[in-house]
């Protein structure tokens, strides 16, 4: 997405600071979007840039100032931070707010995405994956995108959420124009539709509570034993539905796609499938390399960071995969070390916003690598591949990849 | 020796769990680290000091005890 516009450049920024940067334009024939940031990095561009695109914003690219970025919320801020801007925007909930107003949705929700919460999820995850694994096995083929790494993780928002498989296409279909859609208007009704699903989703859980999450966040109350504001409820329950989706579809696609082009990182796996130090290991090095997301940070005051001048309101890009391979952090980063034994990613950003689901998330892959590889365990990229079908933006990914293995005769 | 945490820094990560289970753990309201054997075992001395170099947060650091 372009503006048709561009602002001048600030009167703030020197003009050594300035670069160039479209972040959501991806030049033909580049297969793997992340490789925009990494470029930047090649160049020799300065570690903290403003870009005049969208809307015009700063680029953080060293690993101590993105870990500040995240750490330091008197000054990097979370609250409505859509680049390019969209104001109003809604104040999701906890994501969106500061501590300590932040607290009160992060502790009401912490507790069901605890490490402790998810292996308890680990035998409904399996189930789940092996079903939609089973469903094209035998076919030789399938799109990894469509077939598997969009429906995994709705689906499972459905189950967390106590609502009924048999709206798993409508929410994929929401899910999609929510992520994909580039079309104001058909972002906007978007929207609408998702609150709007959200609040009868939530009503009937206040009415008829189960042991689900949606029930838990609509039947909670606060310090003064009330129930959350009613705004509230729906900005988490929105920020739950949209957090957990785009960015685990998109992690897999990057895995799957690097596993059907490495057959020694299959091998590898299969290997360790039952070797729990190694396994982690190596999924920590799956999530440093494969961070799909950027975060956005609003600057909350005119201020001076590393003596740069920063003015209130100025927006700030964290882009995790360029911080998960600063050869100051890092021994030999670029490298796919499925061993690598320190390793210190911030795929799941660090500070007070931490990514909440992010046991889930690990859970998700782990489980689908699991499933997969029992039934799956040699496959590569189909000769036939989408035209054009890398994405960037706050998350990189892609919208189609189309995968084929060897089945044996019946 | 002895491994401390500081409950202010760690986020709830997981990363020592995962590492050395043997000495970490995770409690079920927050998620944040529990050290279930502060004064470590030698033999375990490893994988405590990968734990600490793991912790996203920095959360964590040995002491003498």
């Amino acid at each position: 997405m372009t503006l048709q516009f561009q602002p001048f450049p600030p009167d703030h920024v020197p003009a050594e600071l300035m670069v160039d940067f479209d972040f959501f334009r991806i030049p033909e024939g580049t297969s793997d979007p992340a490789e925009i940031w990494h470029d930047l990095v090649r160049r020799g561009v300065p570690d903290i840039f403003y870009t005049p695109h969208n809307g015009g914003h700063w680029v953080f690219l060293d690993y101590d100032d993105i870990v500040e970025g995240y750490r330091d919320h008197s000054i990097f801020s979370t609250y409505q931070t859509p680049i390019p801007p969209i104001e109003p925007f809604p104040v999701v909930q906890p994501q969106g707010v500061d501590p300590p107003e932040q607290n009160v949705f992060r502790r009401l929700l912490a507790p069901m995405f605890t490490p402790i919460a998810v292996r308890g999820m680990v035998e409904h995850l399996e189930h789940r994956s092996a079903e939609l694994i089973e469903r094209f096995a035998d076919r030789g083929e399938c799109d990894f995108i469509t077939d598997y790494a969009e429906k995994f993780p709705t689906g499972t928002f459905l189950y967390l959420f106590g609502l009924p498989e048999e709206r798993l296409p409508e929410f994929l279909a929401l899910a999609n124009v929510f992520f994909r859609s580039t079309d104001p208007a058909e972002r906007a009704s978007n929207i609408t539709e998702i609150y709007a699903v959200l609040d009868a989703l939530f009503r009937e859980k206040m009415a008829s509570p189960g042991d689900d999450i949606a029930s838990a966040v609509v039947n909670a109350r606060d310090e003064n034993g009330q129930q959350h504001k009613w705004e509230n409820i729906l900005n988490c329950g929105f920020l739950l539905f949209v957090a957990g989706l785009d960015t685990v579809t998109n992690t897999m696609a990057y895995i799957w796609r690097y596993l059907a082009t490495t057959p020694e990182a299959r091998q590898y796996f299969v290997a360790v499938l039952d070797d729990p130090d190694a396994f982690l290991r190596a999924i920590e090095e799956l999530m440093r390399i494969n961070a799909v997301s950027n975060l956005f940070r609003r600057v909350t005051h005119d201020c001076e960071y590393k003596g740069i001048r920063f003015r209130r309101n100025d927006r700030v890009i964290l882009p995790n995969t360029v911080a998960n391979r600063d050869p100051d952090v890092f021994d030999n980063p670029q490298k796919i070390d499925l061993d690598r034994k320190v390793n210190r990613h911030v795929t799941f950003g660090v500070g007070p916003h931490r990514c909440i689901g992010s046991h889930l998330a690990k859970r998700e892959v782990m489980v689908t690598l699991q499933q997969w590889l029992k039934r799956i365990p040699d496959f590569e990229l189909a000769p036939d591949q989408p035209e054009g079908s890398v994405f960037g933006g706050s998350v990189m990914g892609f919208t189609g990849l189309k995968l084929r293995w060897p089945v044996a005769a019946k | 020796m002895k491994v401390v945490v500081n409950l202010e820094l760690c986020q709830g990560h997981a990363r020592c769990e995962d590492i050395c289970p043997e000495v970490f753990s995770t409690d079920a309201v927050e998620g944040k680290c529990v050290i279930e054997q502060p004064e470590f075992p030698a033999d375990l001395e490893e994988k405590v000091r990968l734990a600490v170099r793991n912790c996203p947060e920095g959360a964590l650091r040995i002491a003498k005890s």
